[in-house]
C-alpha cells in the first residue's frame, strides 16, 4: 500500500527528529538567562522550524509529523516535565500533520502554517509554570523559598501568560518556517536536494 | 565468550529497562510535584539517593561523587542560604538554585538510564511492551544518529574556523552564522539518512514484519524492589497527598 | 547463480530546478555469474558498476527509482517483483561508508541484524556469531560500540555481519576506499574465507592490487556497457602499462622507493613542526612527534597507517586543536594557533562539510581576505576558477556537484585564501585512475605557485606520481615512539 509508512520513512523521521532536538537544545541555552526564559521556547521553535521544513519537503504521507510531535512529547514527559506535555506532543502533530495532509503536503506557504501548528508542541515544555500545576507548584514552594520569591513568580506567570507564551511559539515557528523556506529555495532546491 | 555482557563500557546493565522506565516517570512525578515539608521532603531525598546508589552499581564512581557533591550543595543552599538571605539576593539564588533541583534529580537519572541501557536493550523492552514499529524504529534510528550528529558538527565547526568564519568574525552577521552553522548539518543528515535507508533494506528490515531479537532481558530482585519503590512514590504523589 | 540480461536502467532524479532528470546507468547489458565466482567490476567512476551492484541487491528498483527493463534473477529469484527483504536472506551487501551502513550502535546487535530481520531464532543467531567471529578472528571486536571503531575495524564488523546470515551472495560497492593498507589486508582475508566458503562473490571496485589473486573474472565497464572481459589468469599475467592502458588502477601493489622516504629533509627552506604533542582525551595516550620538516615549495607525502595520528597532527598543524602543544615556525617565522589557519588550509577528507555557500564563485570568494572592492575579488575569484576549469560552473550550488567537482572547489577556496601552506587529506581516495591523475596535475600545479603542499595518502599509486618527498609516520613511531604511553 502506497500510503503505509515504509522503513525509508521512519528512519527519515528518526534523523529529522535527532536533527531537530539537537537544534533546539542548542537554542534553548540561550533561555536560562531569566528574563529571556519566557522567549526562549519562542527561539526553539524558530530555529527548529529550519530543519523541519527540511523535513516536511520528505513528507508525503500522513503520519510523518505525527510520530515526530509523539517522539518530541515522549522526550518532553521524560526529561520530567507533567504528562499531559506528551498529550500536547501528540496533539501538536496530529493536528499539523491533519493541516498538511489536507494541503497535499505540496504547498511551501502552507507547511508554513502547518509548522507553526507543530512548534505549539513546546507548549509541553512550558507547562509546569501554569495551569492546574501552577497553585500546587507555587504553594509547594512556599514554605521553601520564601512569601517573596513565590509572589514574584506569580506576578510573572499569570494564567494569561502561557496564552502569550503560546502565541510567541506560534510566530517563532512561522518565522523560523519562513527562513527555512527561503533556505531551502537557496540552498537545497538550488543543489537539486529538495 | 559472553554476547552483551560488556556492551557499554564494562559493566554489566543491572536493571531491566521497564523498571527505568517506570522510575524515571515516578521520580519526575514525585520531585516536580514536592515542597520541602514534612513527608514531601522525605519523598525527595529518597529520590535524590536514588541515582547515587545506582551510578555506583553501575561503577561510574566519579559521577557518584559529582551528583552527591551537588546535591549536597542544593541542600544547603535550600536549607541555610535561602531563610536567611531576602530581597534580591534571595530571588536570584531561589531561581537559580530552585529550578535547577528540581531539574537535577530527574535528569541524573535519566543520565543513568541513558548510560546503562544499550540500544538493543531498550528495543527489546519497547517489544515487550507492544510498542509499534512505527515509534520503535524511529527512536532507535534517533539514538543512533546522536554521535554521528556530534560528530558531523565537529567537522562543520572546523572547516568554519579554518575558513575564518567566526561569531564576530568579519564574514557576515549572527543570521550568517547559523545558516553556515545548519546548512551543512542538514545536509549531510538526507546523505547520511538516505545512505543509512539503503543499507538497513538490504538488511531486511521492514516495518511491520516480526522480527527476534537476541537480546534477552529479564527482571531480578532489584529490578521488583525499584519497581515497589516507583509504584509508592506514584501512589504518595496521587493519592496520599 | 546471478542473471542480468538485456538489463537498461535509467536513474530517475530531479535536478535543481525541480524537473525530472534521468541519468543513465545501463545500456543493454548481460552478464552472468556462475554460483562460486569471484568477479571483480572495474572501471571509471559513472561506468555503470555501482548500478549492477544494486541490481543484484534489489536497491534498484526498490530503493533507487528508475526506468528498468530487461531482466534480473539472483538465486532464481526475480529481483523486479520479489521483496527486498527476501533478497536479504541470499544476498549481503557491504558499502563503501563505515559511518553510514550500521543500523545499530554496537557490533554485536549489528552482526545480528540481519537474521533478526529474518525471524531465525535467537540461540541459531548466536551460534551464528560466534562461529562467524572465530571464523575472522574478531573477538577483540565483540560487544563494542561502533563509534569507537576505527574505520578498518568498522568495515571488519560490517563484513561480519552479512556472514553470519549467510547468504549465498556477497556484493561489495568499493569497501576499500577509507581503508588503509592493514585494513585491506584484513578484507582480502575475509574474502578469501568467503571464497574458500563458496560464496559468489561480485565486488566494484578502483583499487584492484588486493583483488588479483582471488578475482575469477575481471570485468570492466565503461558508459553502462561492459567493455572487456579478463580471466583470473590473464590479470594476474598483465603489466602495470597494460592496465593504466584501460585506464585501471595497479594490479600490483604499489611500493614506495625507499629513497623517497626522508624525514630530516636538509632543505633550504622548510615548515618546520617542532615538539607537537596531543593528548587524547579520557586516555594515556600521548602523541609525540619528532621535529617534522616540509620542505616549502615541494610536494610531501604523509604516510602512515590510520591511528598513526596523521590526522591528528594536520589538525594541529592547522591550528584546529585547542588541546595540542606544538611550535611551528616557516619563512623565518613562528606561527601560534591562532596565526596556524592563516598560514595552513586544509582540504578535508570530507569534502562536504567545508562547502558553505550557495555558489561556486560565492564559495571562492568566501576565502578571501575581505579587504578590496567587490568587482576585484570577484575577477580574481573567477581567475581562479578558471584555472581548475570551474569557471562554467560558478554558478552552480556547490552540492549540486560531483565529488571530484566539489573537491576542485575546495581546493580553489585554498588557493583564494592565500595560504602559503595546502593540506589535502586523502585527495584520492575512491578515485579512479584518471581522476587520480587529475588530482596530481592540480597537486603539481599548485607547486608550481609556490606552495608547500602537504598530502596524507594512503594510495602509493599517487605518491608515485606526485611526491618529492615521503614522510612515513609509521617509521616515525619505531624510530622515534611517535604514539607513546605516558604522561
Amino acid at each position: 500500500m502506497k500510503n503505509k509508512l515504509n522503513t525509508k520513512d521512519l528512519i527519515s523521521i528518526g534523523i529529522f527528529t535527532a536533527l531537530y532536538f539537537v537544534v533546539i537544545l542548542i537554542a534553548s541555552f540561550v533561555g536560562y538567562i531569566p528574563i529571556l526564559m519566557v522567549l526562549m521556547p519562542a527561539l526553539c521553535a524558530l530555529i527548529g522550524a529550519i530543519p523541519f521544513m527540511l523535513f516536511l519537503t520528505r513528507t508525503k504521507k500522513f503520519g510523518m509529523v505525527t510520530i515526530m510531535g509523539i517522539l518530541l512529547g515522549l522526550i518532553t514527559f521524560l526529561m520530567g516535565r507533567p504528562w499531559p506535555s506528551l498529550l500536547i506532543g501528540v496533539a501538536a502533530g496530529l493536528i499539523a500533520d491533519m493541516y498538511l495532509k489536507s494541503t497535499g503536503f505540496a504547498s511551501i506557504k502552507k507547511s508554513t502554517l502547518g509548522c507553526g501548528i507543530f512548534s505549539l508542541w513546546l507548549l509541553g515544555m512550558a507547562l509546569p509554570l501554569f495551569f492546574g500545576y501552577h497553585d500546587a507548584y507555587m504553594e509547594s514552594m512556599r514554605p521553601g523559598y520564601g512569601d517573596a520569591y513565590v509572589d514574584m513568580l506569580t506576578k510573572l506567570t499569570p494564567d494569561w501568560m502561557f496564552w502569550i507564551v503560546m502565541v510567541t511559539i506560534f510566530i517563532g515557528g512561522l518565522l523560523g518556517a519562513w527562513i527555512g523556506s527561503k533556505i531551502l529555495k537557496k540552498h537545497f532546491a538550488k543543489a537539486g536536494m529538495a | 565468550m559472553e554476547l552483551f555482557s560488556h556492551a557499554k563500557g564494562g559493566y554489566k546493565s543491572v536493571l531491566d529497562p521497564r523498571t527505568k522506565l517506570l522510575m524515571l516517570i515516578a521520580i519526575n512525578v514525585a520531585v516536580m510535584g514536592t515542597g520541602f515539608q514534612g513527608t514531601d521532603y522525605f519523598v525527595r531525598v529518597v529520590c535524590a539517593v536514588i541515582p547515587f546508589v545506582l551510578f555506583l552499581l553501575i561503577r561510574k564512581v566519579r559521577t557518584a561523587l559529582i551528583y552527591a557533591g551537588v546535591c549536597a550543595v542544593m541542600l544547603f543552599v535550600e536549607g541555610v542560604l535561602i531563610p536567611s538571605t531576602s530581597g534580591i539576593l534571595n530571588l536570584v539564588i531561589v531561581i537559580t538554585s530552585g529550578a535547577f533541583s528540581r531539574i537535577l534529580i530527574g535528569f541524573a537519572f535519566a543520565y543513568y538510564a541513558m548510560c546503562s541501557t544499550t540500544v538493543s536493550e531498550f528495543a527489546t523492552a519497547m517489544k515487550r511492551v507492544h510498542i509499534p514499529d512505527q515509534i520503535t524504529i524511529p527512536l532507535s534510528v534517533m539514538f543512533r544518529f546522536f554521535p554521528t550528529l556530534s560528530e558531523e558538527s565537529r567537522s562543520i565547526r572546523n572547516a568554519m574556523r579554518m575558513r575564518g568564519i567566526r561569531l564576530g568574525g568579519k564574514k557576515g552577521g549572527l543570521l550568517a552564522q547559523m545558516e553556515y552553522r545548519i546548512v551543512p548539518l542538514m545536509m549531510s543528515t538526507l546523505r547520511i539518512g538516505d545512505e543509512l535507508s539503503a543499507a538497513s533494506l538490504t538488511k531486511g528490515l521492514e516495518a511491520g514484519k516480526p522480527r527476534t531479537h537476541i537480546c534477552q532481558i529479564h527482571m531480578t530482585a532489584l529490578d521488583w524492589l525499584l519497581i515497589l519503590i516507583g509504584l509508592g512514590l506514584l501512589g504518595y504523589m496521587f493519592f496520599l497527598r | 547463480m546471478i542473471t542480468l540480461k538485456n538489463i537498461s536502467f535509467q536513474y530517475k532524479n530531479t535536478d535543481a530546478l525541480g524537473r525530472e532528470r534521468k541519468t543513465r546507468g545501463l545500456e543493454d547489458l548481460t552478464l552472468s555469474v556462475q554460483k562460486g565466482e569471484f568477479v571483480v567490476l572495474a572501471g571509471d567512476s559513472g561506468c555503470g558498476k555501482t548500478t549492477i551492484t544494486r541490481l543484484i541487491n534489489g536497491l534498484v528498483p526498490h530503493y533507487y527509482e528508475g526506468d528498468v527493463s530487461g531482466e534480473v534473477s539472483v538465486a532464481g529469484i526475480d529481483v523486479q517483483k520479489a521483496d527486498i527483504g527476501v533478497l536479504s536472506a541470499h544476498v549481503g551487501s557491504v558499502f563503501q561508508n563505515p559511518r553510514s551502513q550500521f543500523f545499530n550502535v554496537d557490533t554485536t546487535s549489528e552482526m545480528a541484524f540481519v537474521s533478526e530481520n529474518l525471524c531465525v531464532e535467537p540461540d541459531t543467531i548466536r551460534q551464528s556469531i560466534l562461529r562467524v567471529v572465530q571464523d575472522m578472528r574478531m573477538e577483540n571486536l565483540v560487544n563494542r560500540s561502533i563509534f569507537a571503531l576505527s574505520g578498518g575495524e568498522k568495515q571488519k564488523v560490517a563484513c561480519a555481519s552479512v556472514a553470519v546470515a549467510e547468504p549465498d551472495i556477497m556484493v561489495l560497492d568499493e569497501p576499500s576506499s577509507n581503508l588503509d593498507a592493514a585494513g585491506i589486508e584484513d578484507l582480502k582475508n575475509t574474502l578469501s574465507l568467503w571464497k574458500a566458503k563458496g560464496k559468489t562473490v561480485v565486488i566494484a571496485e578502483h583499487r584492484l592490487y588486493y583483488l588479483t589473486a582471488l578475482l575469477d573474472r575481471l570485468i570492466i565497464l565503461k558508459n553502462g556497457r561492459i567493455e572487456a572481459q579478463f580471466s583470473g589468469k590473464e590479470v594476474r599475467s598483465m603489466t602495470d602499462e597494460a592496465a593504466y592502458a584501460m585506464g585501471l588502477r595497479s594490479f600490483h601493489k604499489v611500493e614506495i622507493a625507499p629513497s623517497l622516504v626522508d624525514t630530516g629533509a636538509e632543505a633550504s627552506e622548510a615548515l618546520i613542526c617542532r615538539g607537537f604533542a596531543f593528548r587524547y582525551k579520557n586516555t594515556d595516550l600521548t602523541l609525540c612527534f619528532p621535529e617534522l620538516r616540509f620542505p616549502r615549495g615541494r610536494i610531501t607525502a604523509v604516510i602512515g597507517r590510520n591511528g598513526a595520528g596523521k590526522s591528528t597532527f594536520a589538525r594541529l598543524l592547522c591550528g584546529l586543536e585547542r588541546r595540542g602543544r606544538g611550535e611551528v615556525s616557516f619563512a623565518g617565522r613562528l606561527w601560534n594557533r591562532k596565526l596556524r589557519s592563516e598560514l595552513c588550509y586544509m582540504i578535508m577528507q570530507d569534502v562536504n562539510h567545508q562547502l558553505f555557500t550557495e555558489s561556486v564563485l560565492d564559495e571562492v570568494i568566501l576565502s578571501m581576505p575581505a579587504a578590496g572592492m567587490n568587482d576585484e575579488r570577484e575577477s580574481k575569484a573567477r581567475g581562479i576558477l578558471r584555472q581548475l576549469d570551474l569557471e562554467d560552473l560558478a554558478d552552480v550550488h556547490p552540492m549540486a556537484l560531483s565529488g571530484g567537482q566539489k573537491q576542485r572547489v575546495a581546493i580553489a577556496s585554498g588557493a583564494a585564501c592565500e595560504s602559503p601552506v595546502l593540506l589535502f587529506d586523502e585527495p584520492t581516495s575512491g578515485l579512479d585512475l584518471n581522476h587520480m591523475r587529475q588530482v596530481a596535475d592540480i597537486l603539481r600545479m599548485l607547486r608550481g605557485e609556490g606552495k608547500t603542499v602537504i598530502v596524507i595518502t594512503h594510495d602509493t599509486e599517487l605518491v608515485r606520481e606526485v611526491a618529492d618527498h615521503v614522510i612515513d609516520f609509521d617509521l616515525e613511531t619505531t624510530q622515534t615512539n611517535v604514539l607513546s604511553k605516558g604522561v
